[in-house]
C-alpha cells in the first residue's frame, strides 16, 4: 500500500467511530495522535488502507474522579496528564511517567490511548497503570467490557483488542493520602528517548520507614511489563532501612527477565533495573520524610 | 485524494492532497512555506515544529486529514522581516543559528514555551522547553541565551510606563 492511496475517515462522534469499526470492510487502523502510528506508515510497517482518525473525539479527551475510580479518556495527552491537578495529587507516579514522554512535541500529541495501544514493552505510561491497578474499558458497537490492564498485553504490539474494539476509556484506583509513588526512567538521553529499563512503584506508608506494601512494575526488561512480586512481598517486611533496599533490589536483578537489543544488553538491563528500584525508593522515603 | 481546510499563520486554505500525507510536506510543496525543514521525518529532532491550535508539535509526523480543520503556525507566522518577533529579533542579537536548519523548529518551540509563561526562565526550565529540538551546530548555549533574551524584552514591553 503506497502512502498516496491510504485513505481516512474522520468520525465525529464515539458512535459513530464505533459503528465504522464494525462495519468496515477495509484493512483499517486507528490513529490518535499519530507519533507511533505516522512513524510506523512512513517505515512502510504499519500500511492500513484506511486510517481512522479519532484525534478530535473531543468526548474521548477527559480527566475526571467519580464513584471512587478516576477515569481517564483515551485521548488525553501526555500534557493534559501533566497539567492535571487531580492526577498530581491522586496519581503522582502517571504524572511522572507522563513527563517522561520523549519532549514536548510528543507530550502535546500523543495520547494515553496510544501509548497503550502501541503496546511497547518500553511505553512509559503502562507500569504506572500497572501499580496505580488500571482498568481498561473497551468497547464496540454493541458491547462494553472492563479488562485488568494485566490482561491487555499479549506481548510485544499485541493486545486483546478486536478488529471492531477500541479503548474508550481508563479507569486507576486514587492514591490515599499515605500512598506515594514514583516513576524512574534510564534512556541513552534525557529527552526524547526510549526507555532502556524504567520503573513505577508505589508505596503505602504508614509511619517513618514502615510501609503497608506496595506495588512496583518494570517496564522494558521482558516482554511485557514485569510486576516484581517477589520485591513487593519484602516491602512490608520492616522499616524499609538501607540494607533492606538493597536486598530488594537484589532480588530485582533475578526478578526481572530482559533480553539483549539495539538500546542494551540483558545484563546492562538487570544491572539498572536493581539500580533504578533502589535509586527509586530511597528518593520516595525523602520525599515521604519532606513532604 | 481529499479535501482538506487549514488556517496556517492567519490565512485559510484549501487544500487537495492525499489525506496520509504529512503536514510538513503540505506546508512546504502546497503552500510554498519552507521554513519549517525535514530533517529525520520521524520526530525526533524538531525542524519541523509547527503549533497546532497553539501546541507545538512535529508537523513531519502530522497527516494532512488530521490536521484538518486546525489552526497552524509556521515560523514564517512568528514573524517576517521586517516584523520580527522578539525571540526572532534575541536570536540575531545573540548569534544563536549557524546553518540554520534547526532554526525554524526552535523558534516555533520557544514562541510556544514562552507564550505560556511570564517570568525569565531558569536554564533548566529551557532545556526541557526544547528537549525535542536538536542543533547539530551552535551548542546550544546560545540560543539558551537567547531564549532568556527573548523573555527578559518580552517582560519589559508588558511592564508599565513609569512616570
Ligand atoms: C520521537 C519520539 C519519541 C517518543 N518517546 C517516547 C517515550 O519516551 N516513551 C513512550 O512511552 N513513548 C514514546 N514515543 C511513542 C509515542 O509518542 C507514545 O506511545 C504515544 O503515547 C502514542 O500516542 P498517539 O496518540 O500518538 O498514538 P498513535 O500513534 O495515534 O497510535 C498508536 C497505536 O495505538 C492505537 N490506538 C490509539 N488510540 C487508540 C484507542 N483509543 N483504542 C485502541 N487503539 C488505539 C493505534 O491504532 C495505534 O496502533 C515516542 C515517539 C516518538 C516519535
Ligand atoms: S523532521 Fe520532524 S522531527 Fe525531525
Ligand atoms: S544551527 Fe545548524 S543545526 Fe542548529
Amino acid at each position: 500500500m503506497l502512502v498516496s492511496n491510504i485513505e481516512m475517515f474522520s468520525p465525529s462522534s464515539l458512535s459513530e467511530c464505533l459503528t465504522y469499526l464494525s462495519q468496515s470492510s477495509k484493512k483499517h487502523k486507528l490513529i490518535a495522535g499519530g507519533t507511533d502510528a505516522a512513524v510506523r506508515m512512513k517505515e512502510g510497517k504499519w500500511r492500513p488502507e484506511i486510517w481512522i482518525n479519532i484525534k478530535n473525539l473531543k468526548e474521548l479527551r477527559y480527566i475526571e474522579e467519580k464513584d471512587g475510580c478516576i477515569h481517564i479518556g483515551p485521548l488525553t495527552t501526555h500534557t493534559d496528564i501533566l497539567r492535571s491537578d487531580l492526577l498530581k495529587r491522586k496519581a503522582d507516579v502517571l504524572v511522572e511517567a507522563a513527563r517522561e514522554v520523549g519532549a514536548t512535541q510528543m507530550q502535546n500529541m500523543g495520547t494515553i490511548g496510544g501509548n497503550i495501544g502501541t503496546a511497547s514493552p518500553a511505553g512509559d505510561t503502562i507500569p504506572a497503570l500497572y501499580v496505580l491497578g488500571a482498568l481498561i474499558e473497551i468497547s464496540s458497537l454493541n458491547t462494553k467490557r472492563l479488562v485488568p490492564i494485566e490482561q491487555f498485553f499479549i506481548g510485544p504490539g499485541r493486545t486483546i483488542l478486536r478488529e471492531n474494539e477500541m479503548i474508550t476509556g481508563i479507569l486507576i484506583q486514587p492514591q490515599h493520602p499515605n500512598e506515594i509513588g514514583i516513576f524512574q526512567k534510564l534512556g541513552p538521553r534525557k529527552a526524547q528517548s526510549i526507555s532502556i529499563v524504567n520503573v513505577a512503584i508505589s508505596l503505602k506508608m504508614i509511619e517513618g520507614k514502615h510501609c503497608h506494601g506496595g506495588k512496583i512494575a518494570f517496564g522494558s526488561v521482558g516482554p511485557a511489563i514485569i510486576r516484581a512480586k517477589k520485591c513487593e512481598s519484602l516491602l512490608s517486611q520492616g522499616p524499609l532501612t538501607e540494607e533492606l533496599i538493597q536486598n530488594i533490589a537484589k532480588v530485582a536483578w533475578k526478578e526481572v527477565l530482559p533480553i539483549t537489543d539495539g538500546r542494551a544488553t540483558a545484563l546492562y538491563r538487570r544491572d539498572m533495573a536493581s539500580a533504578l528500584l533502589e535509586r527509586g525508593l530511597y528518593r520516595l522515603l525523602r520525599r515521604w520524610e519532606n513532604r | 485524494m481529499k479535501t482538506i481546510q487549514l488556517k496556517v499563520n492567519g490565512a485559510v486554505h484549501s487544500i487537495s492532497c492525499p489525506p496520509a500525507k504529512s503536514l510538513l510536506d503540505v506546508l512546504r510543496e502546497d503552500l510554498g512555506l519552507t521554513a519549517s525543514k525535514e530533517c529525520c521525518g520521524k520526530g525526533e529532532c524538531g525542524s519541523c515544529t509547527v503549533l497546532i491550535n497553539d501546541e507545538a508539535a512535529c508537523s513531519c509526523i502530522v497527516l494532512a486529514g488530521q490536521a484538518d480543520g486546525q489552526e497552524i503556525i509556521t515560523c514564517e507566522g512568528v514573524g517576517l522581516n521586517p516584523n520580527l518577533d522578539a525571540i526572532q529579533e534575541s536570536f540575531i542579537e545573540e548569534g544563536a543559528t549557524q546553518c540554520g536548519y534547526c532554526t525554524p523548529g526552535i523558534i516555533v518551540s520557544a514562541k510556544a514555551f514562552l507564550n505560556g509563561i511570564d517570568h525569565i526562565p531558569a536554564v533548566d526550565e529551557i532545556k526541557t522547553a526544547l528537549g525535542g529540538n536538536l542543533c547539530r551546530c551552535t551548542g546550544y548555549t546560545k540560543i539558551i541565551k537567547a531564549v532568556q533574551t527573548a523573555a527578559s524584552r518580552n517582560s519589559s514591553e508588558k511592564e508599565p510606563v513609569k512616570g
